[in-house]
């Protein structure tokens, strides 16, 4: 996975509503149709730098089914980095399209 | 979370693993939900999650700085490595604390005292001419009479010139009266020193009236204020009388300018063509002008001045050279070779001390080449063993840095302590010189590093199986690095030969010098200056008769056996004069020493007549031209002619119009009434010099020298001397009280400071060279126990084994110790140095180099011989 890209991912699935890190490794897997194949434990540093950096802060819930869990939602500032880093990933994809695929006509 | 996290890391490790719990909870729960086996539905959750102790590791990692934390790490057991072996460790602290204290304490001094003694400005630009006498240049002549100083000034090669003349003048008004030393200088002196004054003004050139006549003003040094005004800001303006004349204060010098004293004060000189006072001259070249240039230009000026003053001249020719004002008054001669070689000697100290710590870390990482190996094969990284060993290293470096910085204040104190204060200039400050200390404390923790980290680089390059393989075997065919080892313990052997050549010469010279015959009996004898004021004693008249009257009050003094008056060095020195003997051709070169004495000088000094008789109490009041001459002296007269009764004219006296006020009837011509026998008077190293002793009444200077021999302790008598001088006149002060023993333990001052300090680095390098051997035989015995064990097992008898090692010791050190003597004896070629005063081949000091080694190097090799020795066969061979 490239790199950076699994910060991505993480604060895009937060911006549906805080959840824990099991939900977000299989929300992650599930979305991409399994393509984008998290090993789940990298998840957890990821999930760590991304606190650090106050984008996203943590607390300790109930899960789904009764269990406590640490759940994660999105800060302001993680908002604002997700749009920023949008925003950045569009314009890399368009770039390397257009490299990829050079106008057919 | 901020810088926080780095403080609460536990909690949040323990977090982490809560919510990895979690997860395999809620994956194991899901996976059961698929309809998985419980046993199988954890383990595929565990395998979706991956290995939990990385994932905790990697967070862990991310709240530390991971720098800080594995230097503290390391030091952390560094410091446990360190203080398992406290023997090695102590040593190598030892080594790194002796090199780095005895190399910044010596060169502290140099420093202070040879290189940067003075606050004069640039005064390695300040040259001093000299005019060298062609047969003997031990007696040259380095100072004008004012005419020919102005001529000198003229010369075009001359930037600037001064001139100083010292002379003691009687102190009185407030206080009780005292000697002054008051130092003439003309009045550019304070521009050509530049150095400013902490309160008022210096001398300037008016000062001087265009008729050569001075202002009646004085700088005071720094002392004299403090001592004469308390150092009150009031003392400028107020008066102080010197021999009668009112002189008015006008500024104080700062405490480190000692021009000529650091007691007394400065006066703008009177430069009169009449006057016969020497004048002490300094020059600065003009820019651009060459010494040799110089020396040109004044040697044509001196050869015109002897035409016109022959006598004032060397007969036998001369040569005209100018001496670096630094070279001829830092710290003089002696001294100065002292300390040039004690330099030298804590250089090799130095040497001694960083192979001793190369060898110990060497040593001590040659040890751990296992662990290390086994470090890298789990997987430890070459960098991270590195660094680890860098700590270590480091660590210690840093500990015995910091004892040596705290052993260099500790010598500089103490040698600035065992200094003969008369061989170094008194400008000169002396403290822990920074450089240096960086310097050595740089060299020693490099070699620290350096040796530390070599082993493992080594390691690092290593096969690590072979290691491994090697280690388990014993190690006990493996000898690398040995040799590196051996060659830096000859290496330390030979050094510190040298060094105790050194320490047993001059404890040789030392010991010559007290057994030194000094034909004389030092003992109980009080000798004190009198000076008297010129103006209150004007006349032959009246300072003849104050000597009589002091000279008999004292010798009635209860406690007092004899006393004599006289002049100059008694017993040591004085005055020079050109003679000639009646009825034999003139002898040119020589010279006789001049003593004047009173009747009871040889009684009061302990010195034997050995032919004829001594000087009358009748002749020595009336000044009678008669002489005693000592038996260097009569050697002057042929053989088997008795000098006796014969005469001898000596120049001194044969000078009209000098201030020494000659008796009326003073003849130059003597006749010879005795010979007394020879005396030291040249100083306990040189033969006697040829001396003549005359009526001291033949001349009245204004200061005299009483000798005082006492029945009971000669200090004791001081005061009731001091009485009997002031009945005769209450405001004559005693100059420099002192007993003969100590005149005589001054002139050993010099080779005690010499042999206190190179015994001291002497037995410093011996020490760490023998803990050099100690710490490679120990160490061999460690690697070759399997070795020791299996030659046991084959029948090896113990004393086989004890020889074995003596063997290897031996070897060693008979290797440097004749390195050493090699050394030496060439050192020695190139060094001649009057600090050694005797050979370098002088038996008893060779003898006792090589016996106080030898027993050394026979007490080191024995410790790890008899540990070898007794190693029990069984366990030397499971010794892995």
């Amino acid at each position: 996975m490239l790199q950076g890209t699994l910060d991505l991912l993480i604060l895009q699935t937060l911006v549906l509503g805080s959840a824990h890190g099991h939900t977000i490794a299989h929300a992650i897997e599930h979305r991409s149709d399994d393509v984008l194949q998290v090993e789940h434990g990298s998840l957890y540093p990821a999930l760590h730098r991304l606190e650090d950096r106050a984008w996203i802060a943590s607390f300790w819930g109930t899960s789904e089914n009764n269990r406590r869990a640490r759940y994660y939602r999105l800060t302001a500032a993680g908002r604002k980095q997700l749009a920023e880093q949008t925003g950045r990933w569009d314009r890399l994809v368009q770039a390397v399209n257009r490299v990829l695929r050079p106008v057919e006509e | 979370m901020g810088w926080t996290r780095y403080f609460r890391r536990r909690n949040w490790d323990a977090e982490r693993a809560r919510e990895l719990d979690a997860y395999l909870e809620q994956e194991t729960a899901d996976n059961l939900a698929r309809g998985m086996m419980p046993e199988a539905a954890r383990r595929t959750a565990q395998r979706k999650l991956g290995n939990i102790t990385n994932i905790r590791e990697e967070i862990y990692r991310m709240n530390t700085l991971e720098f800080l934390e594995t230097l503290w790490h390391d030091l952390r057991f560094g410091l446990r490595v360190l203080g398992k072996t406290p023997g090695l460790t102590s040593v190598a602290l030892l080594s790194l604390a002796l090199g780095i204290g005895s190399t910044t304490a010596i060169f502290s001094v140099v420093y202070g005292v040879l290189i940067s003694p003075y606050p004069y400005a640039r005064p390695g630009e300040i040259w001093a001419p000299e005019i060298r006498d062609a047969r003997n240049p031990r007696k040259s002549l380095g100072a004008y009479l004012p005419d020919a100083y102005v001529q000198v000034t003229k010369l075009p090669a001359f930037a600037e010139v001064m001139a100083t003349n010292p002379e003691n003048r009687l102190l009185t008004g407030n206080g009780s009266p005292e000697n002054f030393t008051t130092v003439s200088v003309t009045s550019n002196a304070f521009q050509f020193l530049d150095v400013p004054p902490v309160l008022g003004r210096a001398i300037a050139p008016s000062d001087v009236h265009a008729n050569g006549q001075p202002e009646p003003v004085i700088v005071l040094s720094y002392r004299a204020w403090q001592r004469l005004f308390q150092g009150s800001p009031d003392a400028i303006g107020k008066a102080i009388i010197l021999n009668d004349v009112t002189y008015s204060v006008i500024g104080v010098m700062p405490p480190r300018f000692g021009w000529w004293t650091s007691d007394g004060g400065w006066v703008p000189a009177l430069i009169d063509s009449r006057q016969e006072r020497p004048l002490f001259t300094i020059a600065r070249l003009r820019p651009g002008i060459s010494k040799a240039v110089a020396e040109q230009q004044l040697h044509a000026l001196h050869l015109e001045l002897a035409k016109a003053h022959p006598a004032r001249f060397p007969t036998n020719g001369f040569t005209t050279v100018l001496n670096n004002y630094l070279d001829i008054t830092a710290a003089s001669g002696e001294m100065q070779s002292s300390l040039q070689l004690l330099f030298g000697a804590v250089g090799f100290l130095l040497l001694i001390a960083c192979a001793n710590v190369a060898n110990l870390q060497m040593a001590r990482a040659t040890a751990r080449r296992r662990e290390i190996a086994l470090r890298m094969s789990v997987g430890a990284g070459r960098g991270r063993v590195l660094r680890q060993l860098l700590t270590e290293s480091v660590a210690l470096s840093l500990v015995g840095g910091v004892l040596g910085i705290l052993l260099a204040v500790a010598f500089t104190r103490a040698i600035v302590m065992l200094m003969p204060e008369f061989y170094v200039p008194n400008e000169a400050r002396i403290s822990v010189n920074g450089y240096v200390l960086a310097f050595s404390a740089g060299i020693s923790v490099l070699t620290g590093i350096v040796f530390g980290l070599a082993p493992a680089l080594e390691c690092s390059r290593l096969q690590l199986v072979e290691t491994l393989k090697d280690a388990t075997k014993g190690a006990g065919t493996s000898a690398a690095g040995g040799q590196p080892r051996n060659l830096l313990v000859v290496l330390e052997v030979a050094l510190s030969v040298v060094l105790l050549m050194g320490a047993g010469l001059t404890v040789r010279g030392f010991v010559n010098l007290q057994k030194t015959d000094v034909g004389f009996q030092p003992e109980r004898v009080l000798m004190v200056g009198l000076q008297v004021s010129p103006k209150r004693y004007a006349t032959y008249e009246q300072r003849i008769a104050f000597t009589e009257d002091v000279l008999r009050r004292v010798r009635a003094t209860p406690g007092a056996e004899s006393a004599a008056m006289g002049n100059g060095g008694l017993p040591f020195g004085g005055p020079q004069s050109g003679f000639s003997i009646e009825g034999q051709p003139p002898v040119q070169a020589q010279r006789i020493l001049v003593n004047l004495i009173s009747a009871d000088y040889s009684k009061t000094l302990g010195i034997p007549l050995r032919a004829g008789r001594l000087l009358s109490e009748q002749e020595v009041a009336r000044g009678d031209a008669v002489a005693v001459i000592n038996e260097a002296a009569a050697k002057f007269w042929t053989a088997g002619v008795s000098p006796i009764g014969r005469r001898v004219r000596l120049d001194l006296l044969d000078k009209p119009g000098n201030a020494l006020l000659p008796a009326g009837r003073a003849t130059p011509v003597f006749t010879v009434v005795g010979v007394l026998a020879n005396t030291r008077n040249a100083g306990l190293r040189d033969a006697p010099d040829p001396a003549v002793f005359l009526p001291y009444t033949v001349i009245a200077p204004t200061g005299r020298m009483l000798a005082v021999r006492t029945q009971g302790s000669p200090m004791m008598l001081l005061n009731a001397v001091r009485q009997q001088v002031q009945q005769v006149d209450k405001d004559q002060p005693l100059t420099r009280p002192i007993t003969l023993e100590e005149i005589l333990g001054q002139q050993t001052v010099q080779p005690r400071f010499n042999m206190a300090l190179f015994t001291f680095f002497g037995l410093q390098g011996l020490v760490l060279a023998v803990v050099g051997i100690f710490s490679v035989l120990s160490y061999a015995v460690v690697r070759r126990t399997h070795e020791i064990g299996v030659r046991m097992a084959l029948g090896a008898e113990r004393s086989d084994v004890l020889a074995l090692l003596f063997r290897m010791g031996g070897k060693l050190v008979l290797t440097g110790l004749a390195a050493g003597l090699l050394g030496s004896f060439a050192l020695a070629r190139i060094l001649r140095s009057e600090v050694f005063q005797v050979p370098v081949t002088d038996g008893l000091a060779l003898l006792g180099v090589v016996t106080i080694l030898s027993v050394a190097a026979f007490l080191a090799c024995l410790l790890p011989a008899r540990r070898a020795s007794r190693l029990d066969p069984m366990i030397a061979l499971r010794h892995e």
